[in-house]
């Protein structure tokens, strides 16, 4: 096979556009997650805006519901998880010695089927109909009868595109994971970061699934006059929350666990310490798994389940303080004795711990049913799961970006920058979230667009404003600090931390397009910090230098978005020609990618060499 | 080291599973397969939410359902799934044409079973049981039509891979799609069994 | 890789014995099972919760037999495939029961 099909290579946009290289994929994941980011930030800065005082009139009360709407909706679907898709494809095929992900082209349509998902969700900003029934879209609030206009339309079938793109990185991941480890890399010695995302995917390959159907089943009822959830025909309104929550509570699972594995990885590394209790962590791992698609009604207590249900789901959902407990002292004891040195990164790791801790016992009391319904749809639960999102996740995540931006970019970001970043951010969340709590124990009610003058909300919401405000300024030191330092040289080395414990910090910053030259063999957990243990200066390779097999780049997955992204459209304003027309455009891609062998091409040996990549 | 040593030649044991690609396709295949239980079970259980929310004046589904034609359509699916097999069976013995003869009466099969389907429910909205009547024919429907879709999907599907066979002969990029095709097909078949026991026959008890 | 050849063709051979025999019977099994379910039902005057337990135990026998020997579940190197179908299984399961008591009250 000395020389293979030449393939067209392509530079510039249509390099990204036709990108099918997991590296590339990870940063459009970040650069649009990003940028939903900064649109969902700044919905939220407006909603401060206009709680900021008593009988606000900053935006009207239609307009607050939009953006409570696509705040929700676009952190949870459009951030935070296309953020952490970014670190997975950017990072886990490095960390267990693969070249690449197991399927290459879908996990470029993953990504352009999010993209084109989010983008079509919000462009209902500019059609004018925006979706105003809350992120969860309950019924009979989001029918036909009590939402007219498209605003919920926008919702159901861009979150319906977006989680094609989901269940498609999901079941990559499992594959790639299962299948691409590299020589040694048994299960029990994978880095806590690859488990984390192993049981991630798992999650979202059973958890997408009924959302789907809960969609189609809403669009149906929007669209063709279906009754699922039309009470006077018999519809269930009960039946959609069951639905939504079945997805619901293991989707935020789906959020934390990768943050989970960021967070050990990053405590381990600045500890220079192995992770303590490696094997329980897995395990607490699996069981947070497991627990989440058996507690999706503690969402449910006020709905009337009766006691039965709710003493089970109560319990169940207690129960999962266990393992999570099991996780939080594991990191505590990983940096026990550990030369701890406080990076950016690690701020925010060490940072996360406390923080979550407070989630989770807010968690914990709002599982106990009787105290639920004082605590239900108070401010106290808005409180709890920005705890646990925004302490957690969020958190997680500028840890996880901070720690790879050298290994994603080949550059260090600056650390003055990154620590100040921390310092507001972390002040600003706390200001924001923590006064909430009391806010919602005296009473206020989440979802309002204004409160009465004299009820003791005054204060507590102007301390909450003042740290929303906060928390953007933090954001922008970082978008400041990505700018400082892309304007410098790509200098970072190999192992910049030069405390790193994995494979990926073997290998260049930022990594070559074939990641490995030649396939590590991994002898033992935290296989680099191995090698350095032993004396040795990097991995021994599994296999001789030979030529290197590529997936080619294709155009198809972008097109084959653009057509459910114009089918939407069709369908949404009833005109199903053009409806048709985007379904052809999507199926004629998925033909033309079945007949057309991809033979992908080779990287010699000397082409290897010319690179740089010492023999 | 590389797949393309073995096109044209001698194809292993299990040709789908000798490459990487393959076998991370028939992998992948199986977790998708996990996916689509979790999505036609939430179908299911809507479905079984809703049975009973008939209304007034609207056919029941005893009074609806005409078992024969099901039994038929059962017949045929159940068939369509041995042919399958027998095709698979051609494809791990590398002949070529028996497996192709196999396919194509899959996909005869899967078109019939298809036809008595838009039948049946052009007959039942001639009973008044129309998409929008009541919540249990929306949840009928929408069950039994994803997988009509899903049929139709696969025989789509199947017919594509029958002609690149011809053309590109038994291969290693070919087996794996074949297998997979296969799963895919059982797969449907198993959703069936579940469809004409939980919403037919338990609808003629209930 | 192309190294295990000589296995691979031993294999093969093996492979042939194996004939289609299995599955004709795999096929009349299922046959048999589904007339069981139809008749049971077009016969009528069975008890209701008889019918319902009988038609669960026929269509759980008929999918294990599709599973187990049609899409080869029981053969070597499955074990990805039983997880991926059982945890799916399981998921579900949750959801039968939240269709059958927790909806309607």
């Amino acid at each position: 096979m000395a020389h293979a099909h030449a393939v067209k290579r392509y530079s510039g946009l249509m390099d990204w556009l036709t990108t099918v290289d997991h590296k590339k994929i990870g940063i459009l994941y970040l650069i649009a997650g990003g940028f939903f980011f900064l649109i969902g930030g700044l919905e939220a800065i407006l909603i401060r805006i206009q709680l900021w005082q008593p009988l606000n009139d900053f935006i009207s009360e239609t307009t607050y519901n939009e953006l409570l709407t696509m705040h929700g909706t676009t952190m949870i679907f459009l951030a935070a998880m296309p953020i952490l898709f970014a670190l997975m494809n950017a990072i886990v095929p490095l960390q267990i010695g693969a070249r690449d992900v197991a399927f290459p082209f879908l996990n470029a349509l993953g990504f352009w089927t999010f993209f084109f998902g989010g983008l079509l969700l919000n462009i209902s900003w500019f059609v004018g109909s925006v979706p105003d029934a809350g992120w969860t879209s309950y019924l009979p609030l989001a029918s036909p009868t009590y939402s007219d206009g498209h605003g919920v339309d926008f919702y159901v079938i861009g979150l319906q595109i977006a989680g094609i793109g989901t269940l498609i990185g999901g079941i990559n991941f499992l594959v790639t994971i299962i299948n691409m480890r590299a020589p040694g890399m048994s299960f029990m010695r994978m880095p806590m970061f690859t488990w984390a995302i192993f049981i991630t995917s798992a999650l979202i390959l059973f958890a997408f699934p009924a959302l789907t159907v809960g969609l189609a089943a809403l669009m149906f009822d929007r669209l063709f006059a279906a009754n699922f959830f039309e009470v006077g025909n018999g519809g269930n309104a009960v039946l959609w929350e069951h639905i939504f929550w079945i997805f619901g509570h293991p989707e935020v699972y789906i959020l934390i666990l990768p943050a989970f594995g960021v967070i050990s990885e990053v405590i381990s590394t600045f500890s220079r310490k192995r992770l303590f209790g490696y094997s329980s962590m897995v395990f607490a791992t699996v069981l947070i798994g497991f627990l989440g698609f058996m507690v999706w009604a503690h969402h449910m207590f006020t709905t009337g389940l009766g006691p039965v249900a709710n003493a089970l789901f109560s319990i169940a959902t207690m129960l999962i303080a266990v393992p999570t407990g099991i996780k939080i002292f594991n990191w505590l004891f990983t940096m026990w004795g550990g030369s701890i040195r406080f990076t950016a990164a690690n701020l925010f790791g060490i940072g996360f711990i406390p923080t979550f801790v407070m989630g989770g016992v807010t968690g914990v009391m709002l599982a106990a049913a009787p105290a639920d319904y004082q605590y239900h749809d108070s401010y106290f639960v808005v409180a709890h799961f920005h705890y646990v999102i925004v302490g957690g996740l969020v958190l997680g995540i500028f840890a996880g970006l901070h720690y790879w931006w050298p290994k994603m970019f080949g550059r260090m970001l600056n650390e003055g920058l990154g620590k100040l970043t921390f310092w507001t951010f972390y002040i600003g969340f706390h200001l924001t979230f923590f006064v909430q709590h009391f806010l919602g124990l005296l009473g206020m009610p989440r979802r309002i667009y204004t409160y009465q003058d004299n009820l003791g909300f005054n204060n507590m919401n102007l301390i909450s404003t003042i740290g929303a405000i906060l928390m953007g300024v933090g954001t922008i030191i970082f978008l400041v600090n990505i700018v400082v330092t892309a304007m410098r040289p790509k200098d970072a080395p190999n192992d910049p931390w030069e405390d790193g414990r994995t494979l990926e910090w073997t290998i260049s910053s930022p990594a070559p397009e074939y990641n490995f030259a030649q396939t590590p063999l991994v002898r033992g957990y935290d296989a680099y910090w191995k090698e350095k243990m032993d004396g040795n200066s990097g991995m021994t390779p599994a296999e001789p230098i030979g030529p290197i097999h590529m997936p080619s780049p294709s155009i198809l997955p972008l097109f084959m978005s653009i057509g459910l992204f114009i089918a939407g459209f069709g369908f949404m304003f009833s005109n199903y020609i053009i409806g048709a027309v985007g379904l052809l455009v999507t199926f004629g891609c998925m033909f033309l990618r079945s007949i057309i062998d991809d033979h992908g091409f080779h990287i010699e040996p000397e082409e290897l060499e010319d690179k740089g990549v010492k023999a | 080291m590389s797949a393309h040593s073995h096109i044209d030649g001698q194809l292993p044991h299990e040709p789908e599973k000798a490459t990487l690609e393959g076998r991370n396709k028939v992998l992948g295949f199986w977790l998708f397969l996990g996916g689509e239980t979790v999505l036609f079970g939430t179908l299911f259980a809507a479905f079984l939410a809703l049975r009973d929310q008939v209304g007034e004046g609207n056919p029941t589904a005893n009074e609806l359902f005409q078992l024969p034609i099901v039994a038929i359509a059962t017949f045929i699916l159940l068939t369509s799934s041995l042919t399958s097999v027998f095709a698979i069976q051609a494809l791990h013995r590398n002949h070529v044409k028996p497996m192709i003869v196999w396919l194509i009466v899959t996909v005869a099969l899967g078109a019939g079973f298809l036809g008595l389907e838009i039948y049946e429910f052009y007959h039942y909205v001639h009973e008044g049981h129309g998409f929008t009547t009541s919540a249990f024919s929306s949840s009928f429907y929408t069950l039994v039509g994803f997988h009509g879709a899903h049929v139709a999907f696969g025989v789509a599907w199947i017919s594509i891979l029958i002609a690149q066979t011809l053309r590109k002969g038994l291969n290693l990029v070919t087996a794996p799609k074949l297998y997979v095709a296969g799963l895919y097909w059982h797969f449907i078949d198993v959703v069936w069994v579940f469809i004409f026991t939980v919403v037919y026959l338990m609808g003629k008890v209930g | 890789m192309a190294g295990n050849h000589p296995t691979t063709e031993n294999r093969q051979k093996r492979h042939k014995v194996e004939g289609s025999q299995k599955h004709v019977i795999s096929y009349i099994f299922s046959l048999v099972l589904t007339l069981i379910a139809f008749a049971t039902v077009m016969a009528g005057e069975v008890n209701t919760t008889f019918t319902y337990i009988l038609l669960l135990v026929m269509a759980g026998l008929q999918v294990y037999i599709q599973m187990a020997f049609w899409m080869h579940m029981k053969d070597r190197g499955h074990l990805y495939a039983i997880i991926g179908i059982l945890s799916g299984v399981f998921v579900v399961f949750t959801m039968v029961i939240m269709a059958e008591y927790w909806t309607w009250w």
